[in-house]
């Protein structure tokens, strides 16, 4: 008679099938889905091209400036990028809808440009990645003194950021741990 | 004979080709199909055994040089109309094995491809929103 109770618990609790394709259905929060970038935080370090298994990620020069190229067709969403990357410029989302017909094949890409620019103290042409979390040794930039420094070729870049970190107090307070000298 | 084409856009049959997939895929497929949480059976699709029933193919695999042949064959035993669904990154792409001595694919240079199924593996979701997408060429070919 146990066939009862299950046929009583079939009755209440519903079909386990999932609706899709003809309703909504359920989305992990963590699941790994298509990789979306932010060519305003990259820095062009590259991580992400070394340790992409699927070899999905590229950056090619064009005239316009440097160009990020990741195709979703050889992403084996695996994540390393994410991971690695330093500036948090590559972010995995959850949408998992990349089925696409044969057409659209090519265009399954994300894309990103770091555009040329003329530096603002000499006037060289560069790209205008963003600045390294390096130029801010020590404390924490404000979003206007990451943007500052996005004028300047690399070049300049460095002096402007010293010139920044002097106006900022010395952040690193003193270890507590090391004895005072004089005393020792 | 209108019939007969109303009844079979109902009812596309799927027929699977591993061109040397590492399993991963086949798994997901085998969920697709037989698990009742995800059951493409609604759509109307069954699985068949032989190339000779299939309508819709789905192929996984980044096809490599041993079974290309045997997958050419296979796949020209398939009578037309037919519509070809690449499951997972390798058919498309080659994948992680792209550029490798014993891979032939991406598998669009010797099949024609209707349906690209990214993931790897894709999740059953995708892969019934793939079969969707190929019912929906499969009727427009009737």
């Amino acid at each position: 008679m146990s066939f009862l109770k299950v046929l009583f618990r079939n009755l209440i609790s519903g079909p386990s099938t999932d609706p899709f394709p003809f309703g909504e259905t359920f989305t992990p929060k963590a699941l790994r889905g298509r990789v979306v970038y932010d060519a305003s935080k990259c820095t062009s370090c590259r991580t992400c091209e070394q340790v992409c298994i699927g070899g999905a990620i590229r950056f090619d020069n064009t005239p316009d400036g440097r160009r990020f190229l990741l195709w979703h067709d050889t992403c084996t969403f695996c994540g390393l990028c994410v991971f690695y990357c330093p500036q948090d410029a590559l972010e995995m989302t959850t949408d998992w809808h990349l089925s696409h017909t044969q057409d659209e094949k090519f265009k399954m890409v994300e894309h990103g440009l770091m555009p040329k620019a003329a530096c603002a103290a000499c006037g060289a042409e560069y790209v205008a990645v963003a600045p390294t979390a390096k130029a801010f040794a020590g404390y924490e930039p404000t979003p206007e003194e990451v943007e500052e420094l996005r004028q300047y070729c690399p070049r300049c870049r460095r002096k402007e950021a010293a010139k920044i970190a002097a106006a900022h107090p010395p952040a690193i307070a003193a270890d507590p741990d090391t004895p005072e000298q004089g005393q020792s | 004979m209108s019939l007969i084409r109303t009844l079979s856009s109902r009812s596309p049959w799927l027929y699977r080709i591993n061109a040397g997939s590492c399993n991963g895929c086949d798994v997901e497929l085998a969920t697709t199909a037989c698990i009742p949480r995800y059951d493409v059976e609604r759509l109307g699709c069954q699985y068949c055994g032989s190339p000779r029933h299939a309508d819709i193919v789905l192929i996984t695999g980044p096809l490599t040089a041993r079974v290309k042949d045997k997958v050419l064959r296979l796949f020209s035993e398939i009578p037309d109309p037919k519509v070809t669904v690449a499951v997972g990154i390798c058919p498309i792409s080659g994948g992680i094995f792209r550029d490798s001595y014993a891979v032939c694919g991406p598998i669009d240079q010797y099949l024609p491809v209707d349906v690209n199924v990214p993931g790897c593996p894709p999740r059953p979701q995708a892969i019934l929103e793939g079969v969707a997408k190929a019912i929906e060429i499969w009727k427009s070919r009737l």
